[in-house]
């Protein structure tokens, strides 16, 4: 009798053990997925913010308009931080492709891509809209 | 003795039993609470995300503004506000990174907007160009729904003040104008005088016109007329490209 409840006990504790470990496993692999959802909206936050602080004087749509797209990446490149890749196109209002260029400071060396979009409308008398994609990684 | 052992084994199994149970507890609860807080700040950065796009949505209706009242002030149709509006909606719509958008918006109409935009050029000492609407922004996806609404108004004003002297043959007026943002000074792009009377005007050669910069948004202007002018007329493009005029009265 003793001898099946000990034998009871130690089916108990390895029970215990495995869903100990279960636990670990379970844990260690929810906690990284959620901070790279964290660094992921931060980088969006940061490009919105960017794209935003560079349309507020409507320097944003008159880059586009003059295809200027040179002075876009450069303006970009001082406002997002150093150590941000960014990856931009400009679409017009039937979301065709309007920069001929790469508007890109680099290669993406993270696999944690962060995409933001943005509606650009111009200041001047002909009014114009473009749909602007942004990817952003943070450099290694 | 192996009696007592094997008492004091089943005891000890026991023991481990509770204290493994409580490991497990302590774990399953601090692991949730460590989730949750998780989830919480996630929930948190995805409302923060939300927030950045109306304000990024908000500066596109606020360029269309500005966008429709240079043009309009430059002698564009005042229908083009809700034009633009419209179009501006129809790309809101077409963006889906965060959900769906929709703006709908309503033009102001009342004794001084007319669709939108107001010119108030003809009053003596100031000019008024404005364009004003209400937005209603709506912006859903599978974490939470927002609804804003706004108004904006864009409005480039002009003040007039000064003096003349009639010498017999002209009359010598020295004027001093500010151009305002939306109640803030800012700087011109360029001057314009125009002088006359019965309604024609003739521009006050740039040559004969002497303009003082103070650099915050006040420009001193002098310049001769003839002697028959009833007023002069001074017409301000601000660096948004919107103009506004007001007249100053010479008689």
């Amino acid at each position: 009798m003793k001898n099946a409840n000990i034998g009871q006990i130690r089916i108990i504790e390895a029970f215990l053990a495995v869903l100990i470990i279960f636990s670990a496993f379970t844990v260690s692999a929810n906690l990284p997925a959620s901070r790279a959802t964290m660094k992921r909206e931060h980088l969006v936050s940061t490009g919105l913010h960017a794209l935003m602080k560079l349309d507020e004087d409507g320097s944003l749509s008159r880059c586009i308009i003059n295809q200027n797209f040179t002075a876009l990446r450069e303006s970009l490149s001082l406002v997002l931080p150093a150590s941000v890749c960014f990856n931009l196109t400009v679409y017009d209002e039937q979301m065709r492709q309007v920069n001929t260029d790469v508007i890109s400071n680099g290669g993406f060396s993270s696999q944690d891509i962060a995409f933001a979009e943005y509606v650009c409308a111009s200041r001047n008398t002909a009014f114009r809209c473009y749909v602007i994609h942004l990817f952003l990684a943070v450099t290694a | 003795m192996k009696q007592l052992q094997g008492r004091l084994k089943a005891n000890c199994s026991g023991q481990l039993l509770i204290v493994a149970a409580l490991a497990i507890a302590l774990l399953i609860s601090s692991t949730t609470a460590y989730v949750y807080e998780l989830s919480e700040e996630t929930r948190a950065s995805g409302m923060e995300q939300m927030g950045d796009l109306v304000f990024a949505l908000k500066q596109g209706t606020r360029n269309t503004m500005i966008s429709s009242l240079a043009n309009a002030s430059n002698g564009g149709e005042k229908t083009l506000l809700a034009t633009n509006l419209d179009k501006l909606s129809e790309v809101m719509r077409s963006i889906h990174s965060f959900g769906s958008c929709n703006l709908l918006f309503r033009t102001f109409n009342d004794s001084l907007y007319d669709q939108g935009i107001r010119l108030s050029w003809n009053t003596t000492n100031m000019g008024v160009s404005s364009a004003s609407a209400n937005f209603t922004l709506n912006v859903d996806n599978a974490a939470a729904e927002i609804v804003v609404n706004y108004d904006i108004n864009v409005t480039t004003s002009l003040t007039v003040n000064g003096s003349y002297i009639d010498e017999g043959t002209e009359k010598l007026a020295n004027l001093t104008c500010r151009v305002y943002n939306e109640d803030q000074s800012v700087l011109a792009e360029n001057i314009g005088v125009f002088y006359g009377n019965s309604g024609n005007w003739v521009q006050v050669d740039p040559s004969s016109l002497s303009t003082v910069d103070f650099g915050n948004g006040t420009y001193s202007l002098s310049f001769a007329v003839p002697s028959d002018t009833v007023q002069a007329s001074i017409h301000v493009i601000d660096s948004r490209g919107v103009l506004v005029q007001a007249i100053y009265d010479l008689s």
